[in-house]
């Protein structure tokens, strides 16, 4: 059953900022236990379906994309469990891209949706696949962005440091360790996405992030980041090798979370097409915004009436 | 890079002085956004410039001691009448018989200039955080300007002496004064630069410019015939809310206040001033269109 934790004080206090669009659509769909929040924009007969991240952040990470996409195709998104709008089981085992991917198919089904086209963010890459390997009826065509992929090497200022152990540091990345986190979770969060958001001028962005990421306790967030651990590189090869559908991988060539190199190995082991944004970090998303809308845009009208 | 690249350029040369004007779009009527203190050059209208030339035809220049225009040393180009002659040059060079002037911070007094001096030739006038005497400014401004600095803090950097030792130094003081919302990094970024784009004895030059006193403006406002919009934020640190009201009241015009917003709310709320700039130019009577 679902043990669920509260959301931090600072983050009840914070109301929602308004939005450019909102939802014609909205709802929970429960699936062993666990509730999701889901959210539908737009109408026509192609769907983009914009699919969680990490649970450090929900689906507002999202926001530069939703107005645009919405007003050319159905949109589709939901709270990945650990956040936003949904609930926050316990333990490891509830994180795992099986249980996202399976949490995405219950929203597909349960907004009466055929077919779409997948778009993954980050760890969404992970879930993004399997969907797409193991759904191929389902899955029209998958975009990733900065997809984080074990296909190539991590970052080696990343491979330094202990998750569970207890550092004797808190410099750069020692800051990503369990023990640090339940100490300053704040200050873990404005280091990562410090590092997420390496352009100039990201200000609104960084905090944006940091609001979303105070609303999953740091307990929550390492049990999904263990569950991440789980995805075996194996079997996530042979996704890869599965997935029969029009990919697009979009990677910028400063991501300090993800190397480029992985997003350019999903690229090859799914045949898909590898675009490469010059200077962006690993949110493009958000400060590449009309880059990466447009496209999406055109990756989606390429697909013409297999789409739909 | 630009979002929206003029699509005629060129200069005027008025009394020696060679400024440089762009036009995009080809709407009526014409919009006239003017320069503003010297500090900074015509592209501190890039948010407006690519929504309002979808809609009309957009005249900016840049105004002697910035940007491609030349960079006279002499106080004389500076003076408000002369700006405002400046300004009537530009609407001969680019055939625009009557427009509405935009006009940001000490601009507003040039604006006044032409609508009092020029009535034919404004249509009305939009004035965006408008820094004009017409009420006394923000108190922790008046420091000594032309004294040797005794303090390097907050507005004592605004001096003569200050600005020649630590000219950038004064620059990013003054734009963090000008952009007091959070998340303005950018908008700071490129002010500073374009401020590095003139120099100090520059701006002491325009220094010495005569000022227009109050009960000039005053005067001119009460001439003035044509629609007022006066759009003023609530947070402006350069010029007060207080100046952009008694503005309004002045001339029979309509005020905008923009709650949170700085002195500069053309650049940190674009969207809703260019909605009201363009509002503004369709309100105007259809009679009054050439």
């Amino acid at each position: 059953m679902t043990a669920l934790r509260g959301r931090s004080p600072a983050a009840q206090a914070a109301p929602e900022q308004t939005r450019a669009r909102y939802p014609d659509a909205e709802g929970f769909v429960e699936r062993d236990g666990v509730r999701l929040f889901w959210e539908r924009y737009g109408d026509g007969d192609t769907t983009v379906f914009l699919l969680p991240t990490w649970s450090i952040v929900h689906s507002r990470f999202w926001k530069a994309q939703i107005p645009y996409l919405a007003r050319h195709f159905r949109v589709l998104t939901f709270d990945g469990r650990g956040n936003g709008r949904s609930d926050r089981p316990a333990g490891a085992a509830a994180y795992t891209e099986r249980e996202f991917a399976a949490d995405a198919l219950a929203v597909l089904d349960t907004t009466g949706t055929g077919r779409a086209v997948a778009v993954g963010l980050s760890c969404g890459a992970l879930w993004g696949t399997v969907l797409a390997a193991d759904h191929p009826d389902r899955v029209a065509g998958l975009v990733v962005i900065g997809p984080a992929v074990g296909l190539a090497p991590p970052h080696p200022e990343r491979a330094v440091h202990s998750f569970l152990e207890p550092l004797d540091t808190d410099e750069g990345w020692a800051r990503y360790n369990r023990h640090y986190w339940l100490r300053d979770y704040r200050g873990f969060l404005d280091f990562f996405f410090s590092r997420c958001l390496t352009e100039p001028h990201s200000t609104k962005q960084h905090e944006d992030c940091v609001g979303w990421g105070l609303e999953i306790a740091p307990e929550t967030l390492a049990d999904s980041q263990q569950g991440l651990l789980l995805c075996g590189l194996e079997s996530f090869r042979d996704c890869c090798g599965r997935v029969r559908c029009p990919t697009l991988v979009i990677h910028g060539d400063e991501d300090a979370i993800r190397p480029h190199a992985q997003g350019a190995a999903l690229a090859a082991a799914t045949r898909g097409r590898l675009v490469t944004l010059a200077g962006a970090g690993h949110l493009p998303q958000a400060r590449h915004p009309v880059k990466v809308n447009l496209l999406i845009r055109e990756f989606v009208e390429s697909l013409g009436g297999r789409a739909r | 890079m630009r979002a929206r690249e003029p699509d005629a350029e060129g200069y005027v040369d008025r009394d020696g002085v060679k400024l440089h004007y762009e036009v995009f779009g080809d709407g009526e009527p014409t919009l006239l956004l003017m320069p503003t203190w010297t500090i900074v050059h015509a592209r501190f209208w890039k948010a407006q410039v690519p929504y309002l030339a979808r809609h009309h035809r957009v005249v900016t220049y840049d105004g002697p001691g910035n940007g491609r225009s030349d960079r006279p040393l002499d106080p004389a180009p500076y003076g408000c009448e002369a700006q405002g002659r400046l300004a009537l040059a530009v609407l001969d060079a680019t055939g625009a018989e009557r427009a509405v002037p935009v006009s940001l911070s000490m601009a507003s007094q040039w604006a006044l200039w032409l609508m009092a001096h020029r009535p034919e030739r404004v249509l009305g006038s939009v004035f965006i955080g408008p820094s004009l005497a017409l009420t006394p400014g923000h108190q922790g401004r008046q420091q000594p300007f032309e004294e040797p600095y005794t303090s390097t803090e907050g507005w004592a950097k605004y001096n003569w002496y200050y600005w020649q030792d630590h000219y950038q130094d004064f620059l990013e003081f003054f734009f963090s004064q000008c952009f007091t919302e959070p998340h303005s990094t950018k908008p700071i970024e490129d002010a500073v630069g374009w401020g590095l784009e003139t120099s100090a004895a520059v701006l002491l030059a325009e220094n010495d410019a005569p000022w227009v006193d109050q009960a000039t403006l005053r005067a001119w406002c009460a001439a003035s015939r044509c629609p007022v919009l006066v759009v003023h934020g609530t947070k402006d640190q350069i010029s007060p809310l207080r100046r952009g009201r008694a503005l309004a009241e002045a001339t029979g015009g309509g005020l905008v206040v923009m709650e949170g917003a700085g002195h500069i709310p053309l650049a940190r709320d674009p969207v809703k001033v260019n909605l009201l700039t363009r509002e503004f130019v369709e309100s105007l009577p259809e009679g009054s269109r050439p």
